[in-house]
Formats: structure tokens, sequence, C-alpha cells
């Protein structure tokens, strides 16, 4: 093998532009996460205080309490849910947008990404005025005959409230993946005899794939981590990862179970990430 | 070269009136936000640095309990804040971890004249004031006030009732106060008799997790009955056209113990324990009781009886003595049991 020449030169050039943000890294993200590491091995004492001691302790009751399994599930589960429910939502708003054109398509791309301006704090606490029992909704159901079921302060108004609020993310992505979407594509079809869901299935959704992924995966780990939303709308019935690490930090005090559940929450994000990975290596 | 005198005489005379200010040591408090952080400010440490000259006390409103904890927890090498205001039992994980100096008599001698619940086994921290858990009504459901806990099971207020599960404190108080209503006798065995009965109260709670805090759903009408503390409650209680009030229930209560605790290598020395003995005065304490109804700890602290009324002061017999060690004994027991017989009913 022959070095190619200035190679070196050129390496040492891109390993000192990347320095900068190397080292902003390594002191805003690597270390605390060692820390975090080393915290979910310490001793978590009776009444809140942390331990001089290193222990196992916080990892086994990490895999042998049932609650801490339920927990996964339910995050993993209630996430798909909302990650189902905003794609299903969004994508038709997305490729209405992808097939308007000029100013129109832009205000529609604004009012898309204008949610995003607003605290989800605030939108939170607009969906426990329309779900709560003397709220629109309900209200609605109940002036029409229907007993109203209730919607806030358990897992469907987690779902309804982070749908809505994850919506925009779905939206932007599934834009930013529809790159590939050509409308003569789906005339050729038409021409060769398909019906607009046979185009719709076999040209136009296949093309989207990427958009859909990216979509996917950005509204799942959002929803994941989300506390706020399942904080206020979940009326303390809803245990997720998330919430779950806020009591055990902020009320319990046991901060090396917290340490311990958000290593777990990195787990399950690097293995969505490896997810995602293979299925955009299979759609290329 | 005239204008250059005039000015270091300037200087000069500026220097030496600031001279007794810049004596001053200043006394770092970190304390709760909000309602707490605008009353103490007004009532104690407003007059505190009214009434001397060497020391000046600063309150830092950081937040809950566990927030100071981690400020604390940050600044171990280094400590910024000279005196933090906790919870009894966060009091108690600091001085676990070594956080704290040990206050006794030698440190303050008004500590001889403090109730005994003020202090805590092993925490170097010390009670300087005293909360305790209510029931909040709507005054717009109930034309007279409730006055037992068991007002919450009445069917008519199906998903009307607001209740902080555990592990929050409020949920534990209830546990224990709802066991011993049961006949339940001592918490540190069991809870069974109490979590029985609670488990009955799920189909009334509209959320175990009332957001922002217990009161906002009983202003908002969303909800009849709650759990709360007191000394916020009353504020929210005495505000004009509030429709929230306030009860003692006839079958008790516990105390919740907020304590000063001295930080370890603090940068003010001991000037801190200067101001420390002005909060555990009785006249700290009472014009803190005056200002929001929050009990002294020292009992020499003689508050007037309208203001004793709408704190525990005015019903100690039904202050159920609770341990805070062995309530965080056993708070992971309750809070399971919570989750699978309370929470989880319909």
């Amino acid at each position: 093998m022959n070095a190619v020449p200035g190679a070196g030169a050129s390496r040492r050039a891109v390993l000192a532009l990347l320095f900068p943000i190397m080292l902003v890294n390594l002191i805003g993200f690597i270390v605390p996460m060692l820390n975090l590491g080393l915290l979910s091995f310490k001793e978590a004492l009776t009444g809140g205080g942390i331990g001089e001691k290193f222990t196992l302790a916080n990892w086994v009751t990490l895999v042998t309490d049932d609650f801490n399994r339920e927990l996964l599930l339910n995050s993993v589960g209630v996430s798909l849910a909302i990650t189902v429910a905003a794609l299903v939502l969004s994508y038709p708003i997305a490729l209405y947008i992808q097939r308007a054109e000029g100013l129109w398509r832009s205000i529609l791309i604004v009012l898309v990404i204008s949610p995003l301006l607003t605290s989800a704090v605030v939108r939170t606490y607009g969906w426990v005025v329309i779900l709560s029992d003397q709220g629109g909704l309900p209200s609605l159901l109940n002036a029409i005959g229907l007993t109203a079921p209730r919607m806030i302060f358990n897992t469907t108004g987690v779902i309804v409230g982070l749908t809505e609020i994850l919506m925009p993310y779905m939206i932007v992505s599934l834009l930013a993946g529809f790159g590939r979407l050509d409308p003569r594509l789906e005339e050729a079809a038409a021409t060769l005899g398909a019906s607009p869901i046979q185009s719709f299935w076999r040209v136009v959704f296949p093309l989207t794939l990427p958009g859909v992924a990216l979509g996917c995966l950005l509204v799942f780990v959002l929803s994941v981590s989300s506390f706020i939303t399942p904080k206020l709308l979940g009326g303390g019935r809803v245990f997720l990862l998330a919430t779950e690490i806020y009591d055990q930090a902020i009320v319990t005090l046991n901060w090396p179970l917290a340490a311990t559940l958000s290593i777990l929450v990195l787990v399950l994000f690097g293995l969505v990430l490896v997810v995602y990975g293979r299925a955009v290596a299979a759609l290329d | 070269m005239k204008t250059s005198i005039k000015y270091a005489c300037l200087v000069a005379g500026a220097l030496t009136l600031a001279g007794p200010v810049a004596a001053q040591t200043v006394v770092t408090v970190g304390g709760y936000g909000e309602l707490f952080a605008e009353k103490y400010k007004k009532a104690v440490i407003d007059r505190f640095n009214e009434s001397q000259k060497e020391v000046r006390v600063e309150y830092y409103a950081i937040g809950s309990s566990a927030q100071i904890l981690g400020n604390l927890r940050a600044q171990k090498s280094a400590p910024q804040l000279d005196l933090a205001v906790l919870d009894i039992s966060v009091s108690k994980a600091g001085t676990d971890e070594g956080l704290f100096d040990k206050i006794d008599e030698t440190v303050s001698k008004r500590v001889a004249d403090l109730n005994p619940q003020a202090r805590l086994e092993g925490a170097a921290g010390i009670g300087f004031t005293l909360d305790n858990v209510v029931m909040l009504y709507s005054k717009k459901q109930f034309a007279t006030a409730p006055t037992s806990w068991s007002a919450m099971w009445d069917p008519a207020l199906r998903n009307k009732v607001t209740v902080s599960a555990p592990p929050e404190i409020l949920g534990l108080a209830l546990s224990i106060v709802v066991d011993k209503m049961e006949g339940g006798t001592d918490f540190k065995a069991s809870t069974a008799k109490g979590l029985a009965k609670l488990a009955e109260l799920a189909p009334n709670v509209l959320t175990f997790d009332p957001k922002p805090d217990a009161y906002a759903p009983i202003l908002s009408n969303q909800a009849s009955l709650g759990v709360g503390w007191n000394a916020r409650a009353q504020y929210f209680a005495d505000q004009p056209d509030s429709n929230l009030g306030v009860v003692l229930p006839k079958e008790g209560s516990i105390f919740q113990i907020n304590t000063l605790n001295l930080v370890k290598n603090r940068p003010s020395g001991e000037a801190a324990t200067k101001f420390l003995d002005y909060a555990l005065s009785p006249e700290a304490q009472i014009a803190f009781a005056k200002e929001v109804a929050y009990a002294p700890t020292n009992m020499k602290a003689v508050v007037p009886e309208e203001i004793a009324k709408r704190t525990a002061a005015g019903a100690p017999e039904r202050m159920i003595a609770v341990n805070a060690l062995d309530l965080a004994a056993v708070r992971d027991r309750i809070v399971q049991e919570w989750r699978r017989s309370v929470i989880s009913r319909k």
C-alpha cells in the first residue's frame, strides 16, 4: 500500500477541525454518562442518601423486579402506539403538503411547524382543558347522548397528548424523506392500469419508506424520553421509564436506581438505532 | 493635578463610607421556592437584616428538598450555601453523606427550647417550622366543611377526589392516617387495613398525581376533595373569592418538619449560626406563623389564638407521631402496595 501524498496532513487537519466538538462531547456527554454509569453501582441508603460502597444491587433490582419489566414494556408499548398514531395522522398531511405548490405549500409548512413555537407544557394543558370531564370533547359526546369514557389521567390521555405534540416532528421527517417521490411514477402506474389504491401501496408508499423510518425513529425516541406530558396527562396511573426516573431522582432521592434506569433508556435507544440502521440499509 | 487629588479624596471618602458594608459577612441560605421563599424573606430574613449590621442573609429560592440536596451534592468540595432548608428526611440523607455539621445546644442555645419533634436521631439539621397534612375541600360542593377523612369515600364523589400517591409524602401520610382510622396500630409492621380501605377509594380518584399541585384541581372546580399541605392551603383559602376550604380531620394528621442545616465547610463560617439562632427564636417563628400558616417548633413561641387555629398548633392532640426514619424504612413497601392494589383499581 502506498500512502497518498498529503494524506497525513489532511488527517491532522480533520482531527484539528473535529477537536472542538470532540471536546464538547467529552465534557458534556461522555464524562456525565460515565458518571451516571458509576452512580448506578453506588449503594442507595434508606432515606435517600448515596453510600460510598459499590454494589450490583440496583442492576439486580432492575432485572428481578417485575415492576421494572412492566415499566419497560409500558414505555415501549405506549411509545409504539404514539408512533403509529402519529404516522397514520401525519402521513396524509405530509403527502398533501408535498403535492402543494408555491405560497400555499410554504403556508402549510409554517402551520405544521408553528406548534413547536409553543411550550409542550402549554399544549399539554390545552389537552387537559379539552379532555377533562367538563372539557370540550366529553361534553360533545355527552350532548349527543353517548357516555364519554375517561379520556384524561390515564394511558388514553398520554397517547392523545403526545401524538399531537410529536406530530410536527413526524410530518417534517416525512417531508424530508419524500424526496424520491416523483409524480410521473404515479402517472405511469395509472397509465399501466393501476387503481389509486394500488398505485399508493405499490409505488408511493415504498418510495416514502425512508421518511417513514426517520419519522418513526424520531417520534419513538421522543416519546420514550417524554416526561412532562405523561406526568401531566397520566394522572399517576401511567408508569413509564421517564416518569419513574423522575420519581426516583426527585421524590425518593434514589439517584443510583434513577441512574440505572437512565442507562436502560440509553440501551433501548441504542437498540432502536440499530434497528433503524438495518431498516434503512434494507430499503437502500 | 488638583483634579486627581479631588478624585482621590472622593474615592477615599466613598471607601470610608462603604467600610461598614464591606465588613458584613454574607450568609447564603438555600431553600424552597415560591410561597415559602416570598413569605420567609418578608417575615424573617428582612427583619434579621434590618436588625443588625455584621451579617447579611441572602436567600436563594432553589426549589424542592431534592433539588436543594442536588445542589449541595454538586457543591460538596466547594460549598456556596451556608444554610439549607430541607425536609427532615432529606436532612437525614444529607447527614449520611457528610454534608452537614450537627446543630445542637452548643451551636444555638435555643435548640433546648424546641419541640422534641424538631429533632431526628441521626439528622444534623434542626426543625424550625412545621407544616401538616390537611384535607382540602371545595366550598362550592360542601355547604358545611367535612370533618372526617371518610368524606372522600362518598360514592357521589366519583372522579372528584385528588390524592398524591406515594412516594409523595402526602400519599405516605394518608396511608398512615387511613390505616390508623381503620384500626391499624403499627404502620411499621403493616398498613394492610389502610391500604384495603384506600383501594376502595380508587373509583373516586380523578388523579393520583395532581398537577401543578394539590390545590389547582379544587380551585379550578375539577375536584371536590383533595389532600394537601396546610400552609399553602391556608394561603389559597385566604385569596379573594377562593372556593378552597381547609380541614384538619378528626382522625388526625401528621407533621412535615422543615429543617435548617449548617453546611459543612460553609463560606461564612460561624456567621451562619447567628442567623440560625434568630431563625429558631420565638420572635422569628411567630412572625412566620403570622405571615403564612407554618407552626413554630420553639415551644416558647406562643402564637395568637386566631393564628394557632390555622395551624396544627391549634389541635396538637390530633397529630399522629411519626418518625421520618420509620416512614422512610416502609416507603418502598407502601409504594408497591399502592401500585398493586390502589392505583390499578378502576
